[in-house]
């Protein structure tokens, strides 16, 4: 077989883009491996133009900081959370992507567990505040 | 590997004339190794005819449900084999979050619905819940994925020791809220991985593309989805599968006609046919 995605990620993406809502996929090892049109406007960039990238490079692209502008480390973020918790997680943030404008936002985001157990990912949902 | 299509018609069987040239039972699918391994790919109602043809000297064979609807589970009871007391039959199934393969089949396979009990069968069965990575069945290496239908369900990709390949998805919605079908990556499209450079793809086929829009979510293709699949998946040969039972043979022949003249399919196309030998 070929690399291919596990259904949950196909069916979480094919929501995603399918719906208003922002939303950013990750896999288990937490890479990027996609986020929808509604994110692109929040990012202020394509995912046709990022494409997938590896946790160490959209972590250190996306820049994070709590309510009192203090830093937030890829671990302590949401999706960092999620992974390593196997839990939901939902907090305030301000975030800003390669340099762009800080958005105040609420992100929730939520594991994807598959019928045994294992962890495919995770999905986060952004709301501006 | 020898392909037999012991059944094609998808959702209910669906006797009479009207159907009789591309068949009134549901899905089947009898594979047979050169060192004698029988596969035996859903017991919709075409398992009965496949049990009456296999030898009193095999004493193994291995049936892999893509899921368990009643038109893929439906013929088990009928399957003359599994009152051998001689044989070992393993039975592959999708595994379910909270409830396992023998209490899912037993709710079919049992009173009222079905008056002998699984556990009361003579012969010696072995479940196995997949996916569970590739496993060696006899000369075949057999890896399955779940693929975008309603309830746990997956497909199957059959490797013989020559290197040619089966896949068998029966039923599958690939184009499900997939507003880009089928320019996605093949990575990103269900059950590609599977279907990928397959010398046989069996695929569903059960709607017109006229038909499908009213269908959406119900977990099926239409013809004209099944050849981009193929397309998109690199397979050397579709055969389309799982008919609507609403469909006449002159209608399937139409179909397949109007589909082909929308996509150009890559590779060659034989529409399923109850009784059609494939060799791979």
């Amino acid at each position: 077989m070929t690399d291919a995605k596990s259904i949950q990620i196909i069916l979480a993406r094919q929501l995603a883009s399918s719906i208003a809502t922002p939303v950013l996929l990750v896999d288990a090892q937490n890479a990027l491996i996609y986020y929808n049109e509604p994110a692109e406007a929040i990012f202020n960039q394509r995912f046709d133009e990022t494409g997938e990238m590896p946790a160490a490079e959209w972590t250190s692209r996306f820049t994070a900081v709590d309510d009192d502008r203090n830093p937030i480390p890829p671990n302590e973020r949401p999706m960092g959370r999620v992974l390593a918790e196997c839990a939901p997680v939902s907090r305030n943030m301000w975030m800003r992507v390669s340099g762009g404008d800080w958005r105040h936002l609420h992100v929730t985001a939520f594991p994807l567990v598959g019928e045994k157990g294992q962890l495919f990912g995770a999905m986060s949902i952004f709301w501006a505040i | 590997m020898n392909v037999t299509l012991w059944g094609t018609r998808g959702s209910l069987a669906t006797p009479g004339a009207e159907t009789a040239r591309y068949g009134g039972n549901t899905s089947c699918v009898g594979v047979i190794g050169r060192d004698g391994t029988v596969l035996v790919l859903d017991a919709g109602t075409g398992i009965r005819g496949l049990g009456k043809t296999i030898a009193t000297t095999v004493r193994r064979v291995d049936i892999l449900l893509t899921h368990l609807h009643m038109d893929h589970i439906q013929g088990l009871g009928f399957f003359a084999p599994l009152f051998r007391p001689d044989l070992e039959v393993h039975i592959w199934g999708p595994v379910s979050s909270h409830i396992s393969l023998r209490e899912r089949l037993m709710r079919y396979l049992s009173p009222p619905l079905f008056p002998v009990s699984l556990r009361e069968l003579p012969c010696m069965i072995t479940l196995h819940e997949v996916p569970c990575g590739e496993v060696a069945i006899g000369e075949f290496r057999v890896s399955s994925a779940l693929v975008c239908h309603p309830g746990p369900t997956v497909g199957y990709r059959i490797v013989d020791p020559q290197g040619g390949v089966l896949a068998y998805l029966p039923d599958h919605e690939p184009a499900l809220g997939s507003t880009a079908f089928p320019s996605l990556p093949l990575a990103w499209t269900s059950g590609a991985g599977l279907a990928a450079g397959a010398d046989l793809l069996i695929h569903d086929s059960q709607y017109s593309a006229e038909e499908y829009p009213r269908h959406v979510g119900w977990g099926h293709s239409s013809f004209k989805d099944a050849l981009a699949f193929a397309t998109l998946s690199g397979a050397k040969h579709l055969v389309p599968f799982h008919h609507d039972p609403s469909h006449t043979d002159i209608d399937i022949d139409r179909l397949m006609k109007e589909a082909m003249a929308l996509i150009t399919p890559a590779c060659r196309v034989t529409t399923a046919l109850e009784g059609a030998t494939f060799q791979i």
